[in-house]
């Protein structure tokens, strides 16, 4: 088996009370999709977060290739490789699309350039708004820009908050379609989403929180077996078995 | 004919204050912190100008000019490292208090070492006027107006066609999400309130000549950018410019047909005027845009 890039080692996040991530190991290899799955709450964002260093590790490890990230913030970590995707997007607003791209790479001008040139070729729509103001674009074009900017600082694991809230399923299936593309390339990728189906057909393996604690593991296609008709699946921890989570 | 010749000393002093504007609407946009010392960084620019006329005799202004502007930036870093990163995770309340207490120590570090007299700051070209049309021009209005725009032009280039300007930017607008992105947020903060200081520095050695400094001119200062900032928009830039024009040429067309202090409360009333018809400011999108 391919050596993890990512290993979250009995990773917690919390804010004070209750943890809302509670003791989550996992690990993601390179080129691998894993799903992390949930209903609102699960603390899918909050470990998302804590993985690019938005939010601190109340205990725990986060490991990048070998090396323990966990006290290092955010910026370091975007420098190390990781790729952040946040749940709203959130684009910067008043810059145009090209500079949204351009300010998140290190690379020299002309590679800068070469990078761009593939977002666009990733996500054609984007390349005749190069000039528009971020927040003149609709929601799915404001996502493939969230995504296309994380792709400019050449992430070896791309994070992604909820990349379909708010798109039509007709858009969700082009992002989900555009992860596999990229986790093609060699990128590991963590995928939060509430729309566990279609995370799991564009995943590898899927890993359910519940009320911040792994409730269920195990590879996509089974996953989705599992489910069935079922929409509530896999329920409340209790009903499939607490799961110690190392996956 | 005097209409022009007003227009010409309103454009001077309007360009004066829209780099102190400027620089006030800087810092806000980058922390969203109100720097109550940006006036005061104004008149500590005046009066380093007048000293380093001391260890610089005979040099004109434009040569004292870059100086003026690197020692202000490096205070502008001293500013930020002492009264806003160690309080920045605090309620804003901190940070207008930290600046207030930073103004008034420069005030007082004034006094003690310049005394409370007037001093002026030696001219950008030397003195002088010469006359187009009939018009008496002053050669340091020009210059200062040159000066002013240069300023502002570089700093336009900056923001729109540099890596740093774009980290500046996205600094300013999701602090959060820049440092997802790599940047290096609590640098691009400290570097903003150089540039701030740099340009507060760069508007008080061009006033201080025309209208000389005292360790108390910073206060008045401050509530014109104050003001040009709100006119123009709330974290706006080039509403910030414009409200500094407006402002200097309202100030210089009453101060002529009434008196400065007509002027000064006309001011005030036409900034009522404005927030009640107008309450975002004229270029108010780009703060609505930031919310």
């Amino acid at each position: 088996m391919t050596a993890p890039l990512l290993i979250l080692d009995s990773l917690s996040v919390g804010y004070g009370g209750a943890p809302v991530v509670d003791a989550v190991s996992l690990r993601v290899a390179p080129g691998e999709v894993l799903a992390l799955l949930g209903a609102n709450g699960a603390g899918k964002s909050s470990l998302m977060r804590a993985v690019i260093g938005l939010e601190p590790a109340a205990s725990g490890r986060i490991v990048l290739d070998g090396a323990d990230i966990t006290a290092l913030p955010p910026e370091r970590r975007a420098r190390m490789g990781l790729g952040y995707v946040p749940e709203g997007r959130r684009v910067f607003p008043g810059m145009s699309v090209r500079d949204n791209l351009e300010v998140a790479s290190f690379a020299a001008k002309a590679v800068r350039t070469g990078l761009i040139e593939r977002v666009f070729a990733l996500f054609p729509q984007l390349a005749p708004k190069s000039g528009d103001s971020a927040w003149r674009l609709s929601g799915g074009q404001q996502q493939m820009l969230a995504i296309g900017r994380a792709l400019m600082g050449e992430p070896r694991l791309l994070l992604l908050d909820e990349p379909s809230m708010g798109l039509s399923p007709r858009l969700t299936s082009e992002v989900m379609a555009t992860v596999r593309a990229i986790a093609a390339g060699g990128t590991a990728v963590l995928l939060a989403e509430q729309a566990a189906r279609r995370a799991l057909q564009a995943a590898d393996r899927g890993l359910w929180l519940h009320l911040g604690r792994v409730a269920d593991t195990g590879d996509a296609t089974v996953l989705l077996d599992r489910m069935g008709d079922d929409p509530d699946f896999p329920g409340t921890p209790l009903a499939t078995g607490p799961c110690d989570g190392a996956v | 004919m005097i209409l022009a010749q007003l227009m010409v000393n309103g454009i001077a002093l309007g360009a004066a204050y829209a780099l102190v504007a400027l620089g006030f609407v800087l810092v806000l946009n980058a922390t969203g912190a109100v720097n109550f010392a940006q006036g005061d960084l104004v008149m500590a620019g005046g009066f380093l100008a007048v000293a380093l006329a001391g260890f610089i005799p005979d040099a004109p202004g434009f040569v004292l000019l870059p100086l003026v502007m690197a020692l202000m930036a490096l205070l502008g870093i001293a500013v930020s490292a002492t009264a806003y990163l160690p309080l920045r995770n605090r309620p804003p309340v901190g940070v207008f208090i930290s600046t207030i207490a930073v103004g008034i120590i420069l005030q007082n570090g004034a006094t003690v070492l310049f005394g409370p007299e007037p001093k002026a700051a030696a001219p950008l070209f030397g003195g002088g006027a010469f006359t187009i049309a009939g018009l008496q021009v002053p050669t340091q209005s020009i210059a200062v107006i040159a000066t002013a725009a240069l300023l502002i032009a570089g700093q336009y280039w900056l923001f729109t066609h540099t890596q740093l300007g774009r980290r500046l930017r996205a600094t300013a607008q999701d602090p959060g999400m820049a440092r997802a992105c790599g940047i290096p947020v609590t640098s691009m903060i400290a570097l903003t309130f150089a540039l701030g200081a740099a340009l507060a520095g760069a508007a008080g050695l061009l006033l201080s000549n025309q209208f000389f400094v005292t360790p108390s001119a910073g206060s008045g200062l401050i509530l014109k950018a104050y003001i040009a900032v709100t006119i123009g928009g709330w974290g706006s830039l080039p509403g910030a410019v414009i409200g500094a024009l407006l402002i200097a040429a309202f100030e210089v067309v009453v101060s002529y047909t009434l008196s400065y202090t007509a002027a000064t409360a006309a001011l005030y009333l036409a900034l009522l005027a404005i927030l009640a018809v107008r309450p975002q400011g004229l270029f108010g999108e780009a703060s609505r845009r930031r919310a």
